[in-house]
């Protein structure tokens, strides 16, 4: 439904030329709710602006269903206001001079096609009713709280009825407990709606919970593309492991290759999942969570994988309790049981569990 | 960026109108200078030489015109600093009651028109004919002394008061800015309050209080009404009103060459102070003490001085607002002007008024006026808005040297803006322009645009821009978005730098004077600068008070809407 073709935009500030978006294509098949996820300035709000056509691109192409919207080698670029697209802004930018009712008339009253009085009256009105927004139409829009006025935006970006809807951080100015409610109302409003959405946000949290399809980005690329199980399971480079996450990191070589190959580091000897095509004494990264280090507790059970270390710190959470352990000229978290009684200073044995533990290319 | 900017064209025709506008009359006033043929019209480059600045620079009354402008510079801003920091203070700093009557009032005093209250003045204190004068013969006999209002000294006292009201609006925000903690620092290190008042206060706002002096300086300088007024009649000449005299000479050939030989001083001094000016004000910024901090410093208690110290706030009002008016309002109903007493107030008459309505010129002047202002007003809000929407919001390749360019005018004085307009409209002679009310109209503009470019560019800012994309992607064409969301938002700003323009086009003199030719592009400004010259004078007090009405009101409207606007953005946050 949304499809980027090899986007370049390159910009000019006083800093001098910020290549913002370099090379990315991206595919949202009808219905999907895809996530570009990044720090700031990767290029995600870039990106999307560009979908929008709120900014011209030097190169690379973007077609919103059939219709191709912009296309450098065809010299196309199609106006925001001929695009057919609803679009949340981070600042909601609810107009403060006309009522909750007029802010989402808007969008009909300026369209192509012309409305009667009664078929903007009746479409306000569903809008406002899908975000819970009713009676309140004759509101000035200033009068709203936070939260009303976000949801006023997504009313007015869904009244049209677009193929796509454009969201930038849309949650980011609520406060946490609001942005909680909201992650799975609107998740839920999309979906029921089926409609194609493109969301760009920095919060993984967001990301993980809201998305068919998540595109992890950094300085101007898309690093992985996956669903968000993927995305925090296997991660695919350093970067996304460390940016979705914790992530402990251990250095090491490649002692035996294959499926599931052999690591050596400076501590001993790991089992972990090797990325493809990976050759003996390669260099290598081995990324494990916290919360899949677990204590060694019982010899019996297991012989691989196996650390010593002292423990080094202990913070208790309240949900659980991080501990830091030294081991070897190493350091790994991990995340324990609140009712574990680890202290600090006492030697413990981690065990990794291979399938946990996965080899990036150092 | 908006789809607004994928339009380039009009952001070369905004560029083009602006770089025309300003760089035009300016390259005519550079090559005029150098011209010996005596009308524009005749100007060639065959005919081009030094004659004119050396004629002008060689003669020893353009130094004395010089030294004078220097005393009348200083003098006024001297005065008139002292003024606006006192009271600035006293209502900032101190338990004086009655301070809303400073804020309310000291603005207000902006609506009298420079000229008016010169008049008012020669009114009370010309050696012939001042009441107070005349009452002060009365009593002492023939040989009492005389106040003359028509010395330097009358220029510096009048133009001293009107410099108040801006310093004051500019000295207010300085000194709440201040933090207040390092005046109590002072405090508890053991210093009096005057003496922390001397030794920190003053010298932490020192930074900004030369950019003020210097702003006000330039204001002096290029003021034409007040030593117009009072100089002229004297032979008393500043650089304004040498200029205004070599032109509109009534006696000589006037050579218009030297006339832009003298102003290119006045120009380099213009762009010199401007340049500092930008300067000092980036640097006093980066000097100001601003903190968050939500309290204010515990007023300083003035004792039984409270009271005096509003008595002197009361007679500066009365000075700058009430009195003109007063004498206004009273001249015209004298049917010939008489020292106020029992028989005069017997005597009062509507004949001055009457004489207006059969005054056929007045009625050309009014429609003039009318058209010319209402012409000046919407076209420099509209070009103002325009210019900043390119500066602020496009991706433009000129978009600086174009906010560059639209400032410039504000280093230009009224008079030289307006000579430098005289030749072009001469020489393009093509161009119906030269001598109707067009003329006028176009000249303000200019001149106007550097105040409401910087309006606008504030303005704009406000605006999220957001709230513009917003309307694109909800399928608003570029000039429906404008239509349903810029001019609505920024009506405030619209309607501020509407009446700001209303306010100084009907006043000002200077220029409208310079481009004058007869009763076809007469205006109100110059119709009572004439009547006054040919000694109309209750007719110039029946016009003179009907205009300051008019003028407090929309000064009044103007703050009300200022009010309106900070309760709506108070209401949006």
């Amino acid at each position: 439904m949304i499809r980027v073709e090899k986007l370049h935009m390159e910009y000019r500030t006083d800093r001098g030329e910020v290549h913002a978006v370099r090379g990315i294509s991206l595919d949202v098949k009808q219905g999907q709710f895809y996530t570009l996820l990044g720090p700031s300035g990767c290029g995600k709000t870039t990106t999307l602006r560009c979908v929008a056509g709120l900014e011209v691109p030097q190169e690379g192409e973007i077609s919103i269903g059939d219709d191709l919207v912009f296309s450098s080698r065809r010299g196309i670029s199609v106006p925001p206001y001929k695009r057919d697209i609803g679009m949340v802004f981070q600042s909601y930018a609810i107009w403060p001079h006309m009522s909750v009712f007029d802010n989402v008339a808007f969008p009909l009253r300026e369209a192509k096609k012309r409305f009667s009085r009664q078929e903007v009256r009746a479409k306000v009105r569903q809008a406002l009713s899908l975000v819970q927004l009713d009676g309140l139409e004759d509101r000035p829009a200033p009068f709203l709280s936070g939260g009303q006025q976000q949801r006023l935006a997504l009313a007015r970006a869904l009244v049209k009825e677009p193929r796509v809807l454009l969201l930038d951080e849309p949650l980011s100015n609520l406060d946490a407990k609001l942005r909680e409610e909201t992650r799975f109302e609107l998740r839920e409003l999309v979906k029921r709606l089926a409609i194609t959405t493109l969301y760009v946000t920095h919060d993984q949290l967001e990301a993980l919970t809201m998305s068919d399809v998540v595109g992890v980005m950094d300085q101007g690329s898309i690093i992985q593309e996956a669903p968000p199980r993927e995305i925090y399971q296997s991660p695919r480079e350093r970067f996304v492991a460390n940016f979705i996450g914790l992530s402990n990191f251990l250095e090491g070589r490649v002692k035996k290759a294959g499926q599931i190959g052999e690591v050596e580091t400076s501590s001993g000897s790991l089992k972990c999942v090797l990325p493809d095509s990976v050759v003996p004494g390669e260099s290598v990264v081995i990324a494990i969570r916290p919360e899949d280090v677990t204590l060694y507790a019982d010899p019996s059970a297991q012989r691989e994988n196996i650390l010593e270390g002292q423990v080094e710190a202990v913070i208790f959470l309240g949900d659980a309790l991080e501990c830091q352990v030294a081991v070897g000229s190493q350091r790994i978290r991990l995340k324990l049981h609140p009712s574990s009684t680890v202290t600090r200073g006492e030697t413990i044995r981690l065990e990794l569990p291979q399938p946990c533990c996965r080899a990036l290319r150092g | 960026m908006g789809a607004l900017s994928r339009l380039h064209l009009w952001h070369h025709g905004v560029f083009l109108l602006v770089l025309s506008f300003v760089l035009l009359p300016l390259s005519f006033l550079i090559l005029g200078s150098f011209s010996t043929a005596h009308l524009p019209t005749d100007f060639s480059l065959s005919t081009m030489g030094w004659v004119n600045y050396l004629k002008v620079y060689s003669d020893p009354g353009t130094y004395e015109v010089f030294t004078n402008t220097v005393i009348y510079v200083t003098g006024s801003v001297a005065l008139g600093i002292t003024l606006a920091l006192s009271l600035a203070w006293l209502v900032e700093r101190t338990n004086m009651p009655g301070k809303i009557w400073v804020y309310a009032g000291v603005p207000m005093t902006l609506a009298v028109p420079g000229m008016l209250q010169a008049m008012a003045w020669v009114l009370l204190l010309s050696p012939r004919i001042g009441f107070l004068n005349k009452i002060l013969k009365d009593l002492f006999g023939p040989a009492a002394p005389v106040i003359d209002i028509y010395t330097l000294g009358g220029m510096i006292f009048l133009e001293g008061l009107r410099l108040v009201p801006t310093a004051f609006l500019m000295l207010v925000p300085l000194m709440r800015s201040m933090d207040p903690a390092l005046e109590e620092a002072a405090a508890v290190s053991g210093a009096r309050p005057f003496s922390t008042t001397r030794k920190v206060t003053l010298r932490l706002l020192a930074p900004g209080l030369v950019a003020v002096m210097v702003y006000q300086g330039m204001t002096a300088l290029e003021v034409f009404e007040i030593p117009g007024i009072l100089g002229l009649p004297a032979g008393i000449y500043v650089f304004s009103t040498k200029i205004y005299a070599i032109v509109r000479s009534a006696t000589f050939m006037p050579v218009y060459g030297q006339a832009n030989a003298l102003a290119m001083v006045y120009l380099l001094i213009a762009v010199v102070t401007t340049y500092l000016y930008t300067r000092m004000i980036s640097r006093a910024e980066r000097y100001t003490v601003i903190t968050g901090k939500g309290y204010r410093p515990r007023p300083l208690d003035l004792g039984r001085w409270r009271y005096p110290a509003l008595g002197i706030v009361f007679l500066f009002l009365f000075f700058s607002i009430i009195m003109p008016f007063l004498v206004f309002l009273y001249a015209s109903f004298l049917p010939y002007l008489q020292s106020p007493s029992v028989a005069a107030l017997k005597g009062m008459t509507l004949k001055n008024y009457r004489l207006l309505a059969q005054y056929g010129e007045v009625g050309t002047a009014l429609t003039n006026t009318v058209i010319m202002v209402a012409v000046t007003a919407t076209a420099t809000t509209l070009l103002s808005f325009f210019v900043s929407l390119v500066v602020v919001r496009s991706k433009f390749w000129g978009r600086k040297l174009l906010d560059q360019l639209a400032f410039v005018p504000h280093a230009i004085p009224g008079i030289v803006m307006g000579i430098a307009f005289f030749w072009v409209f001469l020489k393009l002679d093509f161009l119906p322009i030269y001598g109707t009310i067009w003329a006028i109209s176009i000249g303000f503009t200019v001149n106007f645009l550097s105040y409401g470019t910087r309006s606008m560019n504030a303005a704009i800012l406000q605006v999220h821009k957001e709230l513009e994309e917003a309307a694109y992607v909800s399928g608003a064409r570029p000039w429906r978005t404008l239509w349903r969301i810029f001019f609505p938002l920024m009506l405030p700003a619209f309607v501020g730098v509407w009446i700001w323009v209303v306010l100084h086009a009907v006043r000002i003199a200077g220029m409208p004077l310079i481009l004058y030719e007869g009763p076809k592009n007469q205006v109100l400004a110059i119709l009572i600068w004439n009547m006054w010259d040919e000694g109309y004078v209750g007719a110039v007090a029946a016009v003179g008070t009907l205009l300051m009405i008019i003028l407090l009101l929309l000064t009044v409207v103007v703050r009300f809407a200022g009010f309106r606007r900070h309760a709506a953005e108070g209401a949006g946050a």
